[in-house]
């Protein structure tokens, strides 16, 4: 087989992030459709108030969650599988030469479909791990009668077999695209320089050094990262700050679960684009060792320019938090008592802000050893 | 003045260890242009990258005056190659998505060059300042590496085979350039070829064999780069 569950396997990155989004959509759902069973057991106001308060809830939830995640994991899938080609054009365009069609090989990459299937997995049977617990905590003054936990088939399908089944499908779909390149150009080594020049040009006279151009090649020749690095920070931010707010709006659980799963998803997409950066980079920077550029130098041209992109993701993931938490507050709480009025944290922000500079730090420090270990003799190896 | 002494270099563990170079020593005098040559398995491309500091020997000394690069620390070794020695490659190596004056300012930054743009000129690329490497021929992409690699102002210019992915006429003009080039700026030249008739453009000619000096001898007068055969 051409891609084999190894290659699958770097793709840890989607199941990470699936299980995230399977887990919490699994939850929630499976505690609408309960809830939904029992609406006509409600028979007081206030109940049914808070009834369609958790409604509202698990709406916001599926779409804002799922709906995210779902989507990065499509953009995660998608920036893999071309950067699969990309690293195996040779034996790709042996391949070809050989006389395997496009369809052929392409679909030796439904296995990237199998990242999906371990991640829905795992989410779907944590998420009724976590349920009875959940389903206390969502009634703990209980205002609604007692909800009783029910496997939904319907939430296994649209949940793990079908964004299976959604992801192999496009894994070969969008290979099939990606090989629709001539034989020859495939067959050229990845270094070497094709005949098309990129599509981003520079300011031809900006006048800036060479490490500070090669700082803006590299966010400019990479835009998914930037998207990735900018994902990372935004998980960091906002879900740290909901996770700090929830101990006053809902319970600690969600507040505790908020966190992790905030954490895996920045941690994940950050180890995922950082490596991504320096493997891309590791003969550009086995050159400027050539040349006698200094380790502190390769680091800031290589991953210096991501440290303001990582600064506009916080920002974002701070802004939608803020948005967020005032929209489920101000619209979807409206009517139930005892939710207190939501105002934007400023100490908490702060918190949160310091933890992501020292952590985001820290790992630059890290990834900074790993250029040290590059090694000039990178250079000759072909 | 650079002086190899009793370089030993291994490859491959304790089972397969294979002795690439075996006790080379040489002199090489400052502003002389060198010739390796060897047949593919010789060491002369190892031997190239210990000389430069690209590489440490297991033993042995290189030693550029009286500086002795291989007990320098990796840090010591970078900031030497940074103020001492140019590279040109067979395979070029420039950066895809910069144009040509911003590979060769790769090379000019470390020297604080200014005037980088005149070596540009220099190779006949003044025209093709901003054109990026993938719309250059295999030729003009050797002279930007040419010129990266003066860029620099080194002391000693190392080539790995620099006409070896080039036609014979493009390959004719690259190693005219570099003469021409070495005539204005008096840097050392030590280059690594299989091709026998570039020897006659050297004073200094280098035959290694089996990871030894085979033979040293020095050209009564030397070639131009149209005037070899090829």
């Amino acid at each position: 087989m051409l891609v084999g569950i190894k290659n699958a396997s770097k793709l840890i990155g989607i199941s990470i992030i699936s299980c995230c989004a399977v887990l919490v959509c699994t939850m929630f759902l499976n505690f609408y459709l309960d809830v939904r069973s029992i609406k006509n057991e409600i028979s007081s106001e206030l109940s049914m108030i808070f009834y369609h308060a958790q409604v509202s809830t698990v709406k916001v939830v599926c779409l804002v969650s799922g709906g995210c995640l779902l989507l990065t994991s499509i953009v995660m899938l998608m920036f893999y599988i071309k950067h699969y080609i990309d690293t195996h054009k040779k034996e790709l365009g042996i391949l070809k030469a050989l006389g395997y069609s496009n369809l052929k090989i392409a679909k030796s990459f439904w296995i990237f479909g199998s990242s999906a299937l371990i991640g829905t997995a795992i989410g779907f049977g944590g998420a009724f791990l976590l349920m009875p617990r959940f389903y206390a905590l969502q009634n703990k003054d209980k205002m609604l009668p007692e909800i009783t936990i029910h496997f939904h088939p319907a939430i296994l399908l649209y949940f793990v077999i079908l964004p299976t089944l959604f992801f192999a499908m496009l894994s070969i779909g969008y290979a099939w695209i990606k090989l629709h390149t001539p034989v020859l150009l495939l067959l050229r080594d990845s270094l070497q320089i094709t005949s098309k020049p990129p599509r981003h040009k520079g300011n031809r006279n900006s006048g800036l050094s060479f490490i500070e151009e090669l700082k803006r090649n590299t966010l400019k020749s990479k835009k998914t990262l930037v998207f990735f690095i900018i994902f990372a920070s935004f998980c960091f931010s906002s879900m740290t700050q909901m996770s700090l707010s929830m101990k006053d709006l809902s319970s600690e659980m969600m507040g505790a679960m908020m966190l992790i799963i905030g954490l895996t998803l920045a941690f994940t997409t950050l180890f995922l684009a950082v490596t991504t950066v320096i493997k891309g980079n590791t003969k550009t920077i086995a050159m400027m060792r050539v040349f006698g550029y200094s380790q502190k130098e390769c680091c800031r041209a290589i991953l210096g320019g991501y440290r303001p992109i990582s600064y506009i993701g916080f920002l974002i993931g701070t802004v939608y938090q803020y948005a967020l938490l005032r929209i489920t507050v101000d619209l979807v709480f409206k009517d139930v008592e005892g939710i207190p009025a939501y105002r934007f944290d400023v100490p908490r922000m702060f918190i949160s802000l310091l933890a992501f500079i020292v952590i985001y730090e820290i790992l630059m420090f890290a990834y900074a050893g790993k250029i040290k270990k590059i090694s000039v003799k990178e250079i000759m190896i072909e | 003045m650079i002086k190899a002494r009793d370089i030993i270099k291994s490859y491959g563990n304790r089972e397969s260890r294979f002795q690439v170079l075996q006790g080379i020593s040489l002199e090489i005098t400052d502003g002389d242009f060198v010739v390796i040559l060897g047949a593919s398995g010789s060491g002369k491309s190892t031997f190239l990258n210990v000389l430069s500091g690209l590489e440490r020997p297991d033993s042995g000394k290189v030693l550029y005056d009286e500086t002795d690069i291989s007990s320098l620390p990796d840090d010591k070794v970078t900031s030497f190659r940074k103020e001492n020695v140019g590279f040109i490659f067979q395979q070029y190596y420039l950066l895809p998505n910069m144009d040509v004056d911003k590979n060769v300012r790769m090379g000019a930054d470390l020297a604080g060059n200014k005037d980088y743009r005149n070596i540009i000129e220099a190779v006949g690329l003044g025209e093709k300042l901003h054109k990026y490497p993938g719309e250059l021929s295999g030729g003009e992409q050797q002279r930007v590496s040419i010129a990266r690699a003066l860029a620099k102002r080194p002391r000693v210019l190392f080539l790995d085979e620099p006409t070896g992915a080039l036609d014979e006429r493009t390959g004719r003009q690259v190693l005219d350039y570099i003469c021409r080039l070495k005539d204005t700026y008096g840097f050392t030249i030590v280059m690594v070829t299989h091709n026998l008739n570039i020897a006659e453009m050297a004073n200094t000619v280098i035959r290694m064999n089996s990871g030894k000096i085979a033979d040293i001898y020095q050209n009564k007068a030397q070639k131009t780069a149209y005037e070899i055969g090829w």
